[in-house]
């Protein structure tokens, strides 16, 4: 690759308020025209409310499965992860025996 | 009783270490993704990279033969739709020589390899165009018959070639309802057009039928292993004469193979078998508009050298 060149990060919000979508990458030497190639290939049918333009080398990326995957259950830490059914149930017969006495 | 009340391990570790080829190909022929900074083995990058580049270059390629009807169009809506569809098709061609710069090859060495007709495009951008019949069939047809094969590519596992084939093929749907509103059109007019849509689908017919290239040994077929592509040459050639044998058939127009019909008994539909020594032929670069085609571009690229050299300085322009 030539000194040059340059690589962007494109990311496209649909429409106003949703979240930012990585699209794509552009290939450019600055700034000005990785605008223009993120316009013509991510804005041209006027699918795109805003475009986000990031130099590919400003992104840090963290994929650390350690860090990210741990090898232990997270289950606590999640909605599914407490599962109520059968001990709702018996504590709806206990509370309406109590009240039946 | 299952109530999460215990600490379980789980296995979070990824599918394959670095290096470990067995594990990689383990988890791509399962259906697993590759990133463009994934580590994956030297024979899965070459395979991914030579797939990507090809298609790279018929999307380039494939915009010269509508070109030379974007002065000849008949009104100026068909003109605007024309320019357009061109336009995408460039823009497909910038997104998948990204894709595969990523890859590790550069774009000046995949133009020049173009330009040297050491790489290869599609056999359908091989051939001259007759009548503006010849923009609704290419249109209409040859991106219906692409679009099949692109739709089973969003499912590679080369993740950001999949990626890419979604907002591709979102394009060419477009393309596919222009092509079909020419076609339409020109049915609905005079007998003189059907005539010419008619010998326009007569000369495409052959063509058309080589695209997806002969039957494959599945088990062979490393692009398919490897999940690069999901579905084999004869899968995509059934699934296009499924969908478009009717929509051809309806408008009065006759597909030029006599022993074309679908086998009840086994779903299957039957053809003359297509000229693979002529699809052979065309794609090494002896069809009739390969090199006219090829020189066209040839001009084009020292045409608009002052463009990069202005972008990107005389000496890094130069170096490829």
């Amino acid at each position: 690759m030539s000194t040059t060149e340059r690589i962007w990060e494109v990311f496209r919000q649909e429409d106003e308020g949703d979240p930012m979508v990585h699209a794509g990458n552009v290939n450019a030497p600055d700034e000005e025209l990785a605008m223009h190639y993120a316009r013509e290939f991510y804005g041209r049918r006027g699918e795109s409310h805003r475009l986000w333009i990031v130099p590919r080398d400003a992104v840090t990326e963290l994929d650390d499965p350690d860090l990210l995957k741990p090898p232990f259950d997270r289950s606590h830490k999640k909605p599914g992860g407490y599962i109520i059914k059968h001990k709702l149930e018996a504590a709806k017969q206990r509370a309406a025996g109590e009240a039946g006495e | 009783m299952n109530d999460a009340d215990t600490i379980q391990p789980m296995n979070g570790r990824p599918p394959y270490e670095a290096g470990d080829a067995e594990a990689f190909f383990t988890h791509v022929g399962s259906g697993g993704k590759v990133e463009a900074d994934d580590w994956m083995p030297d024979e899965y990058r070459a395979a991914v990279l030579k797939f990507v580049e090809m298609h790279a270059n018929s999307e380039l390629m494939g915009v010269l033969p509508e070109r030379d009807w974007i002065m000849r169009a008949p009104t100026l809506r068909r003109k605007l739709a024309l320019t357009s569809k061109i336009q995408d098709e460039v823009g497909h061609a910038q997104l998948l020589y990204r894709v595969a710069e990523d890859l590790g090859k550069p774009r000046t060495a995949m133009l020049q390899d173009l330009l040297d007709g050491k790489t290869k495009f599609h056999n359908v951008f091989h051939y001259p165009t007759r009548s503006w019949a010849d923009v609704g069939i290419i249109a209409w047809l040859v991106d219906a018959a692409a679009i099949v094969s692109q739709q089973a590519l969003r499912d590679s596992s080369y993740a950001p070639y999949a990626r890419t084939m979604k907002k591709i093929c979102w394009e060419e749907s477009v393309h596919i309802m222009h092509g079909r509103d020419v076609v339409l059109t020109m049915m609905n007019g005079t007998a003189a057009q059907r005539g010419m849509v008619q010998e326009a689908l007569d000369r495409w017919w052959g063509p058309l039928m080589q695209m997806h290239g002969p039957p494959t040994d599945p088990a062979k077929d490393k692009d398919l292993h490897w999940g690069i592509k999901a579905k084999n040459n004869e899968q995509l050639r059934q699934e296009f004469l499924s969908i478009y044998v009717p929509r051809i058939r309806e408008l009065g127009l006759r597909i030029p193979d006599p022993a074309l019909r679908h086998d009840e008994t086994t779903g299957r539909w039957i053809y003359t078998e297509p000229d693979w020594a002529e699809l052979k032929s065309v794609v090494t670069g002896h069809g009739p508009a390969s090199q006219s085609r090829l020189q066209f571009r040839r001009d084009s690229y020292a045409d608009t050298q002052w463009v990069r050299d202005a972008l990107l300085g005389p000496a890094d322009a130069a170096g490829a």
